[in-house]
């Protein structure tokens, strides 16, 4: 079984950027040939278009992503996990979603919406967020998401070697 | 004379000096002539207050657009007409505030970041800005790569903004509720280029221009890629390529290289043919179903461009000899007032810019004992205190009011005059000038481009654009899928010119520099986005940068009415655009000849958020795409 752990953020916006962190702490594991880590932050249209042509007999069967995301009402540092419901907004959300994501927005939302509305993603999608402390320019993550970063890199070593699996 | 507004004049030599006897030649108080004004805020609250048909419509934001952008307008509803136009930049961007005191070669990373879009004209204009400050001279190869990059720039931007952005505009899904007559007589009209694009009739090319769903939204996605993976070529990455220096390129490319990326370059042959054909269909449909469409987004043709796509054996960095190397550009620069090509040399329309904050969110730089840096540029010519080599970024949030400030973005004009930046002025001044290099596949007429696209799958064509008589939204579109195939053809000419060169066992693409740390200098990049003119404004001070200042496409497009109420030309062409939509409840109005018209020029602001502490000092910073705004 194929599975994708892939990062999603821009570089050096300190803890927004806390995904390569988590993906750079994996990759010093040994998770097997069947795991590929990936930042996956270069356009959802062209993450679309490298999912699409990945080899029939290699495709993804599990993709999990990790993101420094900020939503209200969350601790700094909080970790989110959930299973992608499959659900799209409405075709209007999605068109501004793909025109985002063309002029350079990179975002775990938009890139969820363009991957799901063109059949990109396999049925198992789980999604990994961290909520940020700092807002800035920088390379350094708050102690939180420090702690956070930690955590999250033993939940996805789990899930890759699938010693979790999602409820 | 070239200047009209401006207090220059020229000798019998061609020199321009400075107008004499007059105390503060620069600080002329009158309107230039003949320039649409908008009316005063308090006329507008006036007839808002006596009149139940005349409307405040807001568009915020305008979406299928990058970046921030919105737009206020007052519609009389009645005469189905715009009164006043807003347009009202929501974002600031910033990079001139963070560039100071740096190395100036991290100019090309971090400018490149003010665009997810065109990353790579930033870092590209930078480095010609640095080049030209510290004498340092690109070897041959590394012009022609340059120019290759550029072009497959445009290669995803012009489909981009023509299927996915302003696209739907034209499509089913939008002009069968906004206009049903209209969609009725699309079905019964047979497209005149249906053997080249494959479409029998309008509504049928208009159902593919539906987005998500329509064949063309979908293969504009396509094409982008095709564009991106030709840059990944020679260039590395990208966005934000690491491989512009100034002096070159650092990338190595070898004819196998060039080879991968012909093959890439080689499938806009069709594509370009079919696009231009498309948009020609799509004009001439509109116009004939109601000639009123002339009047969409129409302006005065005043536009500004700085020419692009250097030829390797005139380019020599200088600015001395900006004139010279600019005038054997792929695409000549070039300044045209009312249609009318006013001049073609870069030094001439380096010394009409100014940039003016009157209903910006900034303070104003000169006054107040603020010395003006620069009086000439570094050949003797005149510049004024607003030239954006004097010009010193001064953020002031504030509320915003139509009467006082209401954007982020500046105000630049030339010879006083609001011009228009797309990659249509670059179309239009290579025609006009006919100073284009020799080419097998263009032809200049002084009326038009002609463009020689060679055989694919449909056969060699010969595309033509000619230089419109009505300057409007529709005309933005069709000049920009014209340039699908001039900026094919352009790197199809640099691409057998850095063979050539290659097999000659020419392999250099750079030159060796060092930054100097003692003295003064100063540079520009004279450059181009997808969306028209670019220039990074550099002053160096012992080794670090001591003034930064970019003016983009949307700078120009989108500035606010300046200090003479002159409109900026998003809120000049909306001005002037009749409200065509086929509703008399303003509750229905979906204000889709507004929208076409502020589309057509391809708008860019900035999604960067720098968001400001009391004293105006950057304190946070969120991220990316910002090749609209200046500042």
């Amino acid at each position: 079984m194929r599975t994708l752990i892939g990062a999603i953020g821009y570089r050096n916006l300190r803890d927004h950027s806390a995904a390569f962190e988590v993906l750079e702490r994996l990759s010093r594991d040994d998770l097997g040939t069947s795991v590929l880590l990936e930042d996956v932050s270069y356009n959802p249209i062209a993450l679309v278009q490298w999912l699409d042509e990945q080899p029939a007999d290699a495709r993804f069967e599990r993709i999990i992503l990790v993101s420094g995301v900020q939503r209200p009402g969350r601790d700094p540092g909080a970790v989110t996990r959930y299973q992608w419901s499959r659900a799209l907004p409405s075709d209007e959300l999605i068109q501004q979603a793909i025109t985002e994501a063309v002029t350079g927005i990179i975002s775990l939302d938009n890139t969820i919406v363009i991957a799901g509305y063109f059949g990109a993603l396999p049925p198992w999608v789980t999604i990994i967020e961290i909520e940020p402390a700092q807002h800035e320019f920088g390379s350094e993550l708050s102690p939180p998401v420090e702690r956070a970063v930690e955590s999250v890199t033993f939940l996805i070593r789990d899930l890759a070697l699938q010693r979790e699996t999602i409820q | 004379m070239c200047f009209k507004n401006l207090p220059v004049e020229f000798d019998e030599r061609g020199q321009p000096f400075l107008r004499g006897g007059i105390p503060n030649p620069y600080e002329a108080s009158a309107a230039p002539a003949n320039v649409p004004l908008q009316l005063s805020s308090d006329q507008v609250e006036e007839l808002l207050r006596r009149n139940g048909h005349i409307k405040s419509v807001d568009f915020d934001p305008v979406t299928r657009v990058a970046g921030a952008l919105a737009f206020h307008a007052v519609a009389d509803f009645k005469e189905r007409r715009v009164l006043e136009a807003r347009s009202v930049a929501t974002l600031f961007r910033g990079y001139e505030v963070i560039m100071v005191g740096r190395d100036p070669r991290d100019a090309i990373f971090i400018t490149s970041r003010a665009c997810g879009v065109c990353g790579g004209v930033h870092s590209t204009c930078s480095a010609l800005a640095i080049e030209m400050a510290i004498d340092c001279v690109p070897p041959p190869l590394g012009v022609l790569i340059r120019n290759l990059a550029l072009a497959l720039e445009f290669l995803y931007d012009h489909p981009l903004h023509l299927h996915l952005l302003a696209g739907p505009d034209y499509s089913a899904a939008i002009v069968e509720p906004t206009n049903p007559t209209l969609f009725a007589r699309a079905k019964k009209t047979e497209a005149r280029h249906a053997e080249v694009h494959g479409y029998a009739t309008i509504a049928a090319l208009m159902q593919d221009l539906n987005p998500l769903s329509g064949k063309l939204y979908v293969e504009a996605l396509h094409m982008t890629r095709l564009a991106r993976e030709a840059y990944v070529l020679i260039c590395g990455k990208y966005p934000h390529p690491q491989t512009i220096v100034p002096g070159g390129m650092s990338s190595t490319v070898t004819p196998t290289v060039l080879q991968e990326m012909f093959i890439r370059l080689s499938q806009f042959f069709d594509y370009s043919k079919k696009i231009s054909c498309i948009w020609d269909d799509i004009t001439d449909f509109f116009y004939e179903a109601d000639p009123k469409y002339k009047d969409v987004g129409r302006r005065r043709a005043n536009m500004v461009d700085s020419g692009i796509f250097d030829h390797p054996d005139a380019y020599d960095a200088t600015y001395k000899n900006a004139d010279a190397w600019g005038n054997r550009r792929w695409a000549t620069p070039g300044a045209i007032v009312d249609g009318e090509l006013r001049t073609t040399d870069l030094h001439t329309i380096n010394m009409g810019i100014e940039e003016f904050v009157e209903h910006s969110y900034y303070e104003e730089w000169t006054g107040s004992g603020q010395r003006q840096r620069f009086d000439a540029d570094p050949t003797g010519k005149p510049l004024s205190p607003y030239h954006p080599w004097n010009k010193i970024t001064k953020p002031r949030p504030q509320g915003q009011s139509w009467k006082e400030k209401y954007t982020w973005d500046t105000a630049p004009r030339w010879d006083r005059l609001s011009m228009e930046a797309g990659c249509y002025s670059r179309l239009w001044s290579t025609a006009v000038a006919r100073k284009l290099p020799e080419s097998p596949f263009i032809e200049a007429t002084g009326h038009s481009l002609k463009v020689r696209v060679p055989k694919g799958a449909l056969p060699e064509m010969e595309l033509e654009w000619h230089v419109p008589k009505v300057w409007n939204a529709f005309e933005r579109n069709r000049a920009r899928a014209h340039c699908v195939a001039f900026t094919t053809m352009v790197a199809m000419n640099n691409w057998l010119a850095a063979m050539d060169r290659l097999k000659n066992g020419d392999t250099r693409t750079s030159t060796p520099f060092e930054i100097p740390r003692t003295g003064e200098q100063r540079g520009v990049g004279f450059w181009g986005a997808g969306r028209g003119y670019l220039t990074h404004h550099l002053v160096l001070d012992r080794g670090a940068v001591a003034n930064y200042q970019i003016l983009t496409p949307s700078t120009w497009n989108a500035s606010p009415t300046d200090r003479w109420g002159q409109p900026g030309p998003y809120e000049e062409a909306v001005m002037n655009t009749p409200l065509l939509e086929e509703t008399d409840d303003p509750k229905e109005f979906r204000g889709i000849d507004v929208l076409r018209a502020i589309r057509s020029f391809d708008p860019c602001m900035p999604c960067t958020t720098h968001i400001h502490s009391d004293a105006g000092t950057v304190t946070r910073e969120v991220n990316t795409c910002a090749c609209g705004l200046d500042d």
